[in-house]
Parts: C-alpha cells; sequence; structure tokens
C-alpha cells in the first residue's frame, strides 16, 4: 500500500486530533541530523498532545518528540520521523507549593522561565544544566542533563517526585505525586528521566525544590596540567566541605570550585578550600560579576562546536583516563577539550578533527573503561560520527530488560525510533 | 510444593540451606506485620549469587512463584511467603565485599545489614546516609525493595539516591549488572524503577552503595511547644526560612508518653516536640542553628534543649527512634499506619486525625518524619476486646483517606506490600496502574516473582496495544488478585 500523501496525513492527523494538535507540514527548520519530518504538531494542551500521540500512533507514524530543540542532535541519529511533536507550548507553572518547597510544572517550560517564577519566593530548580534560556524540563529530564551544580543538587532524576506522561496510543498516566516522600507504585518519573523520549512524552512533572541561597563564592585554582589538579580535586571532593559544584576544565588546566549558602559560610569554606590548595596552583576567590564571568566562560563549552562525549568513570580514575586520552588525542591530530563534575567522574570532552579518527578514539577510550566503572557516550555530534560509531557505547546484560520495557511502552517501536539508550 | 523441586533446591543449597520443617517454616510466615501471614512452601537460604541464580531458573522453569526476604522488618507484608512458593531468605549473604574510601563506594551483599555498613568505614570518617528506624535489624537488600528513607532522608534523600549500582536475578534466571561504581551508565535507569519496586521485578544479590562523607557539624535542638499544631508551624517556618535541617522529627503527647516509659530520655512533658537536627559546614550549622531556635522562639516553643554533648544527641534521638516500640508500654497492641501530606497540610490532617481518635475511642499517637510531610500514626487498640483490632484497622484505612484528601500519599516508606494494595487505586487511576505494569511484565512476564503484591490486580503481559480492554480471563473473574 502506497503511503498516503503528506496533506492527505496532515487534514487526517489535524481532524483526529483537533484544532489544538497546530498540525502543519514540517519544514527545513524541523529537520534533525538531515531528517526532516513530514508533520510537525505542537499541541496546546497536555489532552491535545495526547490525542495527537494516540491518531500518529493509529496511523503508524513514527514521532520525534521536541522541547526547546537544544538537544534535538543527542544520541543516535534518526532514520525517518513522521511526525515531530513539539511540546513547547506546554509551558505553564501549573502550582507552586513554596510551603511545601515543591512545583509542578509543563514539559514546554523552559528551565529559566520556571525558575523566574520561583524565585518569587526565594526558591529554585537547582540545576545549571546548557542553554537554561531554551532547555526545557521536558528535555531535560528526558536527557537526564544537568551541570556543575549536579555536585551538590543531584541530577533532575535525583528531584523529581511525579511525572504524567502520555503514551504511545495516548492514554495519560502518572506516577509519583506531589509530595517528597512517597513510595506509592513502581517510580516511572526515574524511569523517563534519561529515557530520551522513547517510552513516552512528559507532559508535567513535579520536583522537590531548593531555597535560592543568600550568597555564593567560587574558588578557581589554576595549575599547570590535569596530573596537578588530580590530587586537589580529590582532596577537596574528600573534604567535609559542601561545595555545589567541583569542576575541571582543561585546558589550561584549572578548577572551579562552588560554595553557595549564607554569606558567613560561603567566605569561611572558601576560604579553607584555598587552604587545601595551599600552594600548589594560582588561587583565587570570586564573587559577584567576576563569579558570574567565569561561569559563563565554563558554560561555553557546551555551546561551542564539535564532538560532544561525556566521559564517566569512578571518581579516582577521571584524571588518569583524561591524561591518556589528551596523549591519544594529539596523536591522532585531534583537538580535544574538557569540562565537567571532577568530583563526581563525569565530564564532556569536545573533540575537532577528522570523523574517522574521532571514531577512533572513542572506540579506544570505550575498550579502556572496564565495564560497570565508566562509560563514553557521544551526546552530540556531526551525525557522520554517529553513523559511524554507535553513540551510545555498550549497554551491558540490563539491555535486554531495556528492550522489553520498550517493547511493553512503545510496541511498535513508533517514540523517537533508534534515538534512545541502545538505540531503542 | 511438588517433591522433586524440594530436591533440586536442596541440591543447590545443601541440607544446610534448606527449611521444610512446618514448625521451623512458621518463623517466616510474616514479616514486621505479623497481621498478615502466610506460611511459605519452602525456605531457602542461598549463600551465593549463583545459588539465587540457579534456584530462580528451577522456580521459573516450573512455574514455581517465590519471594525473598531479608531480615523481614518490613510493614506492609512485602516479604509475606507465598503458600505455595519458595521463600528466598537473604539473610546468609551477608559479607561486605569492597570498601573502596578514595571513590567513596561500597559493596556489599544484601543480607548486610544497614547499620553495619556505616560502621564499616566511620573509622575513615565516612557513612551510609540512609537510616531507618529499624538500621540496627533491617538489610540493604530490603531497603532497596522498600527504597527505606529516615529520620535523615529531608536533607539526604532516601535509598535510590544512594544505590549506584547493582547485581540481580531476573525472573527468568539471569543475572544482569544495572549502574555500577561509576555514575550514568548509558541506558535506561532500570535501578531507579528497581528501587522501591518491593521485590516484585528481580532478587538483589550485590549492592553498591555511595558513602558521604561525615559532616563538619552537627547540632540538635529539641523544643517543645503547646501544640502540634504550633511545632507544626514551627516546621513551615524553618522551612520557610530557607533552611533544610538534617531531620525534623516531631512526638505527640502519646508518644512521648510511651517513649518516656520505656528508654528515659526525659522529654518535655508537652502537647508536641520537635527534633530539629542541622548538619554540614561548621560556619552554616552555627548560622542556620541561631535562625532555627529564633524560628521555634516565634512559633510560640516552650521550651528549647540543645544537645551539648553526642550523648545527650544521642538521648534525643533514642526517644525518637525507640516511640513505636515504646508504645508498648501504653498500649496492648497498636497499628502503625505509614501516610504522606504535604508538610503544609499538617495542622488540617492532625486535626482530622484527633477527631477520628475522640470519634473511634481508640488512643492514637503520632511520631513522624515533619519535615517531609511523612506521618506514623500510632492506632492503639486492645485485641482482647471484640472487634477492636478490626475498628483500628478501619481507623487506619480512614487515616489514608485523610492523606489522600490532602494530594498526599498512601505510603512514605513502610511501601505498599501487601497491606495497602487495596488502596492503591484510590491514589492511581486504571491508566495509571496499567502502565506501572508495563515495567512489571517487561520485568517479569511470568508473574511469579513476589505475585500479589503492590499492585491489586495483576496486568496480564502480553496483550496488543489499543484501548485498554479486560482480558478474557481477567473478566471472567480469575485473574484477580492472587
Amino acid at each position: 500500500m502506497a503511503s498516503p500523501s503528506t496533506t492527505a496525513l496532515l487534514d487526517q492527523l489535524a481532524t483526529r486530533a483537533g484544532p489544538g494538535a497546530a498540525v502543519r507540514a514540517g519544514g527545513e527548520e524541523d529537520s534533525v541530523d538531515g531528517v526532516r519530518p513530514r508533520l510537525a504538531a505542537a499541541p496546546a494542551t497536555g489532552e491535545a498532545l495526547a490525542a495527537t500521540l494516540a491518531s500518529a500512533s493509529s496511523e503508524g507514524l513514527s514521532v520525534r518528540v521536541r522541547g526547546g530543540g537544544t538537544k534535538q542532535d543527542w544520541g543516535a541519529p534518526g532514520e525517518t520521523v513522521d511526525l515531530l511533536l513539539s511540546s513547547a507550548a506546554l509551558s505553564r507553572v501549573v502550582e507552586h507549593r513554596h510551603g511545601d518547597l515543591t512545583a509542578t510544572v509543563e514539559a514546554g517550560a523552559t528551565l529559566a522561565s520556571v525558575n523566574a517564577a520561583l524565585a518569587a519566593h526565594g526558591q529554585r530548580l537547582p540545576w545549571d544544566p546548557p542553554w537554561p534560556e531554551r532547555a526545557t524540563i521536558g528535555g531535560i529530564v528526558a536527557t537526564n542533563d544537568s551541570g556543575p551544580r549536579r555536585h551538590g543538587h543531584g541530577a533532575p532524576r535525583d528531584s523529581i517526585i511525579g511525572v504524567t506522561m502520555a503514551r504511545i496510543d495516548g492514554r495519560v498516566a502518572k506516577a509519583g505525586g506531589v509530595v517528597v516522600k512517597n513510595v506509592a507504585g513502581y517510580d516511572l518519573a526515574r524511569l523517563l528521566s534519561g529515557s530520551f523520549g522513547c517510552l513516552g512524552v512528559i507532559l508535567t512533572a513535579t520536583f522537590k525544590l531548593a531555597p535560592a541561597p543568600p550568597a555564593s563564592r567560587t574558588m578557581r585554582v589554576e595549575v599547570d596540567s590535569l596530573e596537578a589538579a588530580a590530587p586537589i580535586a580529590a582532596e577537596l571532593a574528600g573534604s567535609s566541605l559542601t561545595p555545589t559544584a567541583i569542576e575541571v576544565a582543561w585546558a589550561p588546566a584549572r578548577l572551579l570550585v562552588r560554595f553557595e549558602s549564607v554569606e558567613a559560610s560561603v567566605a569561611q569554606q572558601a576560604e579553607t578550600a584555598c587552604a587545601i590548595v595551599g600552594a600548589r596552583g594560582a588561587v583565587a576567590v570570586l564573587g559577584g560579576e567576576d563569579e558570574q564571568g567565569v561561569w559563563s566562560r565554563h558554560a561555553a563549552h557546551w555551546s561551542s562546536g564539535g564532538t560532544l562525549v561525556k566521559l564517566s568513570t569512578v571518581p579516582v580514575e577521571l584524571f588518569p583516563t583524561l591524561a591518556w586520552l589528551r596523549d591519544r588525542a594529539a596523536t591522532d591530530g585531534i583537538e580535544m577539550a574538557v569540562a565537567g563534575r571532577a568530583g563526581l567522574g563525569v565530564v564532556d570532552v569536545r573533540l575537532d578533527g577528522p570523523p574517522e579518527a574521532q571514531a577512533g578514539l572513542v572506540g579506544a577510550l570505550r575498550e579502556r573503561l572496564p565495564a560497570g566503572r565508566g562509560s563514553a557516550v557521544i551526546r552530540r555530534s556531526a551525525s557522520d560520527l554517529r553513523r559511524r560509531v554507535d553513540a551510545w557505547g555498550p549497554i551491558g546484560d540490563g539491555m535486554r530488560v531495556m528492550m522489553a520495557i520498550k517493547r511493553q511502552f512503545d510496541p511498535a517501536g513508533l517514540l523517537n525510533p533508534g534515538r534512545g539508550p541502545g538505540g531503542l | 510444593m511438588e517433591r522433586h523441586v524440594i530436591t533440586a533446591l536442596e541440591r543447590i543449597v545443601g541440607p544446610d540451606g534448606i527449611v521444610r520443617d512446618e514448625g521451623e517454616l512458621l518463623t517466616y510466615e510474616t514479616d514486621g506485620l505479623v497481621k498478615l501471614r502466610s506460611k511459605p512452601g519452602v525456605a531457602v537460604l542461598p549463600t551465593s549469587a549463583d545459588q539465587v541464580q540457579r534456584i530462580v531458573r528451577l522456580c521459573h522453569e516450573h512455574k514455581v512463584p517465590f519471594v525473598a526476604r531479608g531480615q523481614g522488618t518490613g510493614l506492609s507484608g512485602g516479604a509475606m511467603p507465598h503458600p505455595d512458593g519458595v521463600l528466598i531468605v537473604m539473610t546468609r549473604m551477608n559479607r561486605i565485599l569492597d570498601v573502596d574510601i578514595p571513590n567513596r563506594r561500597i559493596t556489599v551483599e544484601p543480607g548486610v545489614m544497614n547499620l553495619d555498613v556505616s560502621k564499616a568505614v566511620a573509622a575513615a570518617g565516612y557513612y551510609y546516609a540512609p537510616d531507618p528506624s529499624s538500621q540496627v535489624i533491617c538489610s540493604i537488600g530490603g531497603n532497596l525493595a522498600e527504597n527505606s528513607g529516615g529520620a535523615h532522608c529531608l536533607k539526604y534523600g532516601f535509598t535510590v539516591h544512594h544505590v549506584l549500582g547493582v547485581e540481580a536475578v531476573l525472573p527468568d534466571g539471569e543475572l544482569v549488572h544495572l549502574g555500577g561504581p561509576a555514575l550514568d551508565a548509558p541506558g535506561l535507569d532500570l535501578l531507579g524503577v528497581l528501587v522501591g519496586s518491593e521485590g516484585t521485578l528481580a532478587v538483589v544479590t550485590k549492592v553498591v552503595l555511595n558513602l558521604l562523607r561525615k559532616p563538619a557539624a552537627v547540632e540538635t535542638l529539641l523544643a517543645a511547644f503547646d501544640s502540634t499544631e504550633a511545632a507544626g508551624n514551627a516546621v513551615s517556618g524553618i522551612i520557610g526560612a530557607g533552611i533544610i535541617p538534617a531531620a525534623v522529627e516531631m512526638m505527640d503527647r502519646v508518644t512521648i508518653e510511651a517513649a518516656e516509659a520505656a528508654v528515659h530520655p526525659n522529654f518535655p512533658k508537652t502537647e508536641a516536640i520537635l527534633i530539629v537536627e542541622l548538619d554540614g559546614a561548621e560556619a552554616d550549622v552555627a548560622a542556620l542553628f541561631t535562625r532555627v531556635e529564633e524560628v521555634c522562639k516565634e512559633a510560640r516553643a516552650s521550651e528549647i534543649q540543645i544537645a551539648r554533648t553526642p550523648e545527650q544527641r544521642a538521648r534525643f534521638w533514642q526517644g525518637r527512634k525507640a516511640a513505636f516500640a515504646a508504645m508498648g508500654r501504653v498500649s496492648p497492641s497498636y497499628y502503625v499506619q505509614d501516610g504522606v501530606i504535604p508538610r503544609t497540610r499538617l495542622p488540617e490532617v492532625l486535626g482530622r486525625i484527633r477527631d477520628l481518635s475522640d470519634r473511634s475511642g481508640l488512643k492514637i499517637g503520632n511520631v513522624f518524619h515533619a519535615g517531609d510531610g511523612n506521618l506514623h500514626p500510632l492506632v492503639c487498640y486492645d485485641e482482647r476486646i471484640e472487634g477492636q483490632a478490626d475498628l483500628a484497622q478501619e481507623v487506619a484505612s480512614e487515616i489514608l483517606t485523610y492523606c489522600l484528601d490532602a494530594d498526599g500519599s498512601i505510603t512514605g516508606e513502610h511501601g505498599v506490600g501487601a497491606d495497602k494494595a487495596e488502596h492503591l487505586p484510590k491514589m492511581f487511576s486504571e491508566n495509571d496502574l496499567d502502565t506501572m505494569q508495563l515495567v512489571r511484565c517487561a520485568f517479569d512476564p511470568g508473574y511469579i516473582c513476589n505475585p500479589g503484591k503492590v499492585f491489586p490486580t495483576p496486568r496480564l503481559c502480553g496483550e496488543v496495544p489499543g484501548p485498554y480492554r479486560k482480558h478474557p480471563a481477567e473478566a471472567a473473574g480469575l485473574a484477580e488478585r492472587v
């Protein structure tokens, strides 16, 4: 049977999903990795989004989910896409229960807009992933993306307490709730965190919040090499100080250690941190605009071009792995830069160079990481590289359960096909 | 149970590892929720992951249900055995396998006691954060199944925040490794859904836990109030001031008196006390502790005691943690309820519980994690008085409806288990439960892993997608809760 024309599909979907679905023909601006969706929809409500999904799946259309579009090129590159389904119109803060330190927000709200609303009561979602002005809550949760403050506050999966999702067949389901402590039923909110939209579409999410701290200070430590940064990072992470971030960046090699609390505490903790570093590096304690400046320059790592590989190891193996990678990249003629969570062992390595050399480097890195003790995932790259090398790398023996879950949630494999972890 | 299955089990675990004697099996017929009893077909005590794997594979081949059990301290009947099934008792798998201080990790078998994890790393200045009240006698495997919290989870989170990896046996006998000592293992967060799944998805055989550095400073105070409302206002005031204490615990008059009778913590004789603990960097604790004191005074605390020594702090906590067991001093029997409400709804819900106590004539003590709204009403009764046990059950159930009316949950830490499965549909729709059970179907399509727990009605796996319709067996009433 010949597939129906785009116009016919458009009519059909618009009729079935209702005017709220805002269905239109896919344009060049909707393309990802050179794949242009036939249709695009930005439903105005969760119900309309679910109805759109139901209509699309009953037609057997493949669906790519989009929030702010900041991470569309993350994960395995998709093949064809019939419908680009945007959650961008679902942008409300549904409820801020400030007395309970929780908030429920729609998936399409940007992190910056949510935090602007929460600031009215001195609270926030304490995450700082890249592009907060554009990145949406749904996208941040679906990728479980985080930033420097993950050191002190965890990743989105650590703050999420409830979720509402639309299943591929349009059924809407929730899990968790609005209370911070709750063990009733299975924790689907965590299952969806980092699922890359391959199990369902997040409509709303509820989080426990953090009070916005009154004061902040950042210690910058400049050292000669990654090797020199390693023991300092280890000592800071193993100390009883309570930094919200311990970042490494290279090159040149430096550490950024942030303290956020009351003034007396951030001043004293920064002083103690400086004493730990001693004469091993050039130390500066930054506040105010200087501090903001150092963090926005740090964040530029994620906005620069090139390949972005998320490298994860146990904390003490991070620096030796980075040093090995640096030497190998130099040999292979690949430019490299690093930024990420020194205390946790999770960094993003930026690579620039011939795709075949990058592919070789990623392969060699994966071989070096023992199973369960590290991983190297290509988050973002030219689609060429992700077609050459599996973006996710080995998943391990849990893969069969993941595939079984995918089959249960999306039997026909229509949601973000091939893009999710392990190509789910 | 078929004889050849028992013979095969004995071959796996040896004669020392199997319990078949009817009398000895009675030991295992309940967990901490003694009202629900069921004697297992047979109990086995494996000593290795390999044995667990062979046991589960055997169950899979013969379609025999199995239930994993740790120390049996659960309070929802989650480890209640299946009468025709195998009870897998994990207590002999109790070795600490690896302590890795530089990476702040510890690898343990599931039978290791919660407190023993912290003890193993205390000398190095570290600890394991989740601290359920039963931490002396509860094991990590059970903590993982229940996603246990504890008094300090307000600031530090639950088991799910501290488990980094597991080795587990799936219901078909396959061994899998989820997560690991490094963060962000690629793939779906199966660990996130396995933790708290109440033993219905897999049997865990090894666990990698995250360790925390002991805080530089800890300060604890005890504040007395003339009413639970006033104490509740103090809690709101503390959170509203942007302070996240390590713990905020509340006890009411009934539980204060019980604790006094049992362990003599010398608590003020008043309507409500709060125990507030701050920890962290010294300057933080110093600045914020003063603020907490001020908030308590503003909320009209009649007395504030500050723990000046570790012994005094231990006395506060001993009084609090003894509260459940101490109820035996003031009532012949009691039922511990576990519900959650948004903390701003505390005064309203406590008021309703008080009215319920007056109406039913049953004394209800309240001891709870006030910071996170996790209530533990203790419904006192005397089983020698006819009908009172049933009345206590009804009263406890009614409290759950108050929690749901306040947008809360039917369980904050004890789990759904066998006890509350019938309440789960009050909190979740048919679609919600159906979706959760998609996970169950992926892990355990044969429905042999702790069947009958959590969900009131099993979802039949392998249904075609589309609008929900009842499976013929379900429609015919053949597929009700086991």
